[in-house]
């Protein structure tokens, strides 16, 4: 017991270190300025928008799983419910610690209210996921409260379910509708979009309902595992749309002979490649879900923490990858002043936003798990 | 009301960049950052080639992505076709940066001016700091501020938001041509009011054979380019197998 005590109180110290780091980073870039990233006026978007777009997205994948108890009204999923509604909200906060960080102007929100544009992709994508995150504590809320299953509590559950459905094809719009850039695919990068959102929303619970496990010994875990098991075919599927519509994308590479796109090629191989796949997706996608076809893998705790951990580190890479390749050559008179072909590095106040987003949002996790009964089914 | 665009003569061009000095002077543009710009090209292969100059900038689309996706409003378009930045509600997102076909916007991703800012003389005692330099002078940051610049946009930007040409909008609302125009010394840049046949644009991209930036994309940019600049000679030939 006094270990176990002993490992949370470290724990705690872990993520308050990195949650001061993080403030200090934040104190730096509004301070000194975005000039601290190592980004410039080609590549506009870095780390932590990558960070945001991952958790903003796992955060609609873990709506839209909680949906299957709570919308579709799957009873025997009503174990996981809570917790998924839980994770979804600190994970969305996470990711709004990225997006905040990102901003140049962050005291300029409130004209996201009070000036509206209602063309913007960026605008609708703040609205919903800032909706959502609204929704999500009041669902959360009633849930803790007991009340599941009132007309307003599966009012609320519908809502959410619906904002996770839009929310990632707004995030997709905003790369799929830029004139400028047509490495982004158009209107293919929002379904990309909401399978990804999917598959690492499934990873991250997966992965963290394992460890938990792991490191509290919770009993509650292990009496489900024939549920956990049922759950990583679910897991198993959304990874195969995953690696069928990547396929379909990297065919749609291979035969265009768009320029912008031979130039993307180069960029492609950032992260290594095999046969023409880049690593992250051989061995962030393809391998977990080949994996996953073998039923002791599926069914093993090792299998799962593999699997998932793998799919979760593949899908911020393949955000990454995708992100930092539209904007891989300079538009326009921009290669006057720029090499015509730009890499990047995160620099360390990037490394530390990312640090900042994911202590919060596990500080979350650690509390949540500890004061708010999350493994709680409805009476 | 008028709706303002302009053509460039690529024959008149000589690639001086007065262009852009001028648009520096005039709108104080931070180091790194560039209004006016240009895009340089060399084409052929050895002992062949040829260079092409196009000068640049904000092509004031009619159907403009960086209006169309700011969040806040912040990139909007005036009645007169200008499409003009307001840094007071730009949250920074760069995402008209991003949006952008034509890589004219850039972002303030330091304080403006790093360089009149800095308070160390090269010999102590012997010459003015960067910063006395421009005390000394009455300037607000930079020796050349123009607080002309003010009447319609802050006259510096502050770290944080993009920025971007605004046709001099300050200068065409008391009736001035933008400085660009006026600063060039071969005529090449002609401004005006394209809804208006007589005017001087309307004469000449009746009179020429216009060509915009990737006007493929149905951006309706309002820079139209005229003519080329080619003095070279051929033998008239009808080539060989």
């Amino acid at each position: 017991m006094s270990e176990k005590k002993g490992l949370y109180g470290t724990w705690l110290v872990v993520l308050g270190i990195a949650i001061l780091l993080g403030l200090y980073a934040a104190i730096r870039l509004f301070a000194q300025g975005h000039y601290l990233f190592n980004t410039n006026d080609v590549i506009i978007w870095s780390l932590p928008l990558g960070v945001y777009i991952f958790l903003a997205l796992t955060s609609s994948g873990l709506t839209l799983l909680a949906g299957i108890p709570l919308v579709l009204k799957v009873k025997k999923y009503e174990p996981f419910a809570k917790r998924l509604v839980f994770l979804a909200f600190a994970t969305l906060l996470g990711g709004f610690v990225a997006i905040g960080l990102e901003l140049g102007s962050v005291e300029h929100m409130f004209w996201i209210l009070f000036s509206p544009n209602f063309s913007s992709p960026i605008w609708w994508m703040g609205f919903i996921y800032s909706v959502e995150l609204v929704v999500l504590i009041v669902k959360f809320w009633k849930m803790h409260t007991g009340d599941w299953h009132s007309g307003f509590s599966n009012a609320l559950s519908v809502i959410s379910f619906l904002l996770a459905l839009i929310a990632p094809l707004m995030i997709g719009s905003v790369f799929g509708i830029t004139e400028s850039r047509v490495t982004y695919f158009g209107p293919m990068m929002s379904v990309y979009s909401l399978v990804l959102g999917l598959l690492s929303g499934a990873a991250l619970f997966m992965f963290y309902s394992m460890i938990f496990h792991r490191v509290t010994g919770d009993g509650a875990v292990e009496s489900q595992t024939p549920l956990y098991n049922e759950f990583a075919t679910i897991f198993g599927y959304v990874a195969g749309v995953a690696v069928i519509l990547t396929l379909v994308k990297f065919a749609i590479e291979s035969a265009t002979v768009v320029p912008e796109f031979l130039v993307y090629h180069q960029f492609a191989h950032a992260f290594g490649a095999w046969q023409g796949f880049h690593v992250e997706v051989l061995l962030g996608l393809f391998l977990p879900f080949v994996l996953l076809l073998v039923p002791s893998v599926r069914k093993s705790v090792g299998g799962k923490i593999v699997t998932s951990a793998l799919i979760l580190v593949g899908t911020l890479m393949m955000h990454m990858e995708i992100l930092l390749a539209g904007q891989s050559h300079p538009v326009g008179p921009k290669a006057e002043q720029y090499p015509a072909f730009i890499s990047y590095f995160p620099s360390i106040w990037e490394w530390l936003v990312f640090v900042f987003a994911l202590a919060i949002m596990l500080l979350l996790y650690t509390l949540g798990e500890r004061y708010l009964k999350l493994a709680e089914v409805p009476e | 009301m008028p709706r303002y665009a302009m053509v460039i003569d690529l024959q008149r061009c000589v690639g001086c960049g007065a262009c852009s000095i001028a648009c520096r002077n005039e709108n104080n543009v931070p180091d790194g950052i560039y209004w006016s710009n240009k895009i340089t090209e060399t084409q052929g292969t050895f002992p062949n080639v040829r260079y092409h100059y196009i000068p640049t900038l904000c092509n004031h689309c009619g159907n403009a992505p960086c209006v169309r996706g700011c969040p806040t409003k912040a990139m909007h378009k005036l009645d007169n076709g200008i499409t003009m930045h307001d840094p007071d509600k730009c949250i920074g997102c760069k995402y008209c940066e991003f949006n952008c076909p034509y890589g004219v916007i850039y972002f303030n991703w330091r304080k403006p001016h790093t360089f009149w800012r800095d308070d160390k003389a090269l010999i102590k005692g012997g010459t003015n700091s960067p910063k006395e330099e421009a005390q000394k002078v009455g300037a607000k940051v930079v020796p050349y501020y123009n607080p002309e610049r003010d009447d319609t946009l802050p006259g510096i930007r502050p770290k944080g938001v993009v920025e971007k040409c605004t046709f001099c909008d300050h200068r065409v609302n008391k009736g001035l041509l933008p400085y660009c125009v006026e600063a060039c010394p071969a005529d090449a840049r002609i401004f005006g009011d394209i809804s208006d046949p007589k005017s001087e644009v309307s004469i000449l991209l009746g009179k020429f054979r216009p060509f915009r930036l990737r006007e493929q994309i149905g951006t309706e940019p309002h820079i139209f380019y005229i003519r080329d600049f080619n003095p070279a000679h051929y033998q008239p030939t009808k080539g060989g197998v």
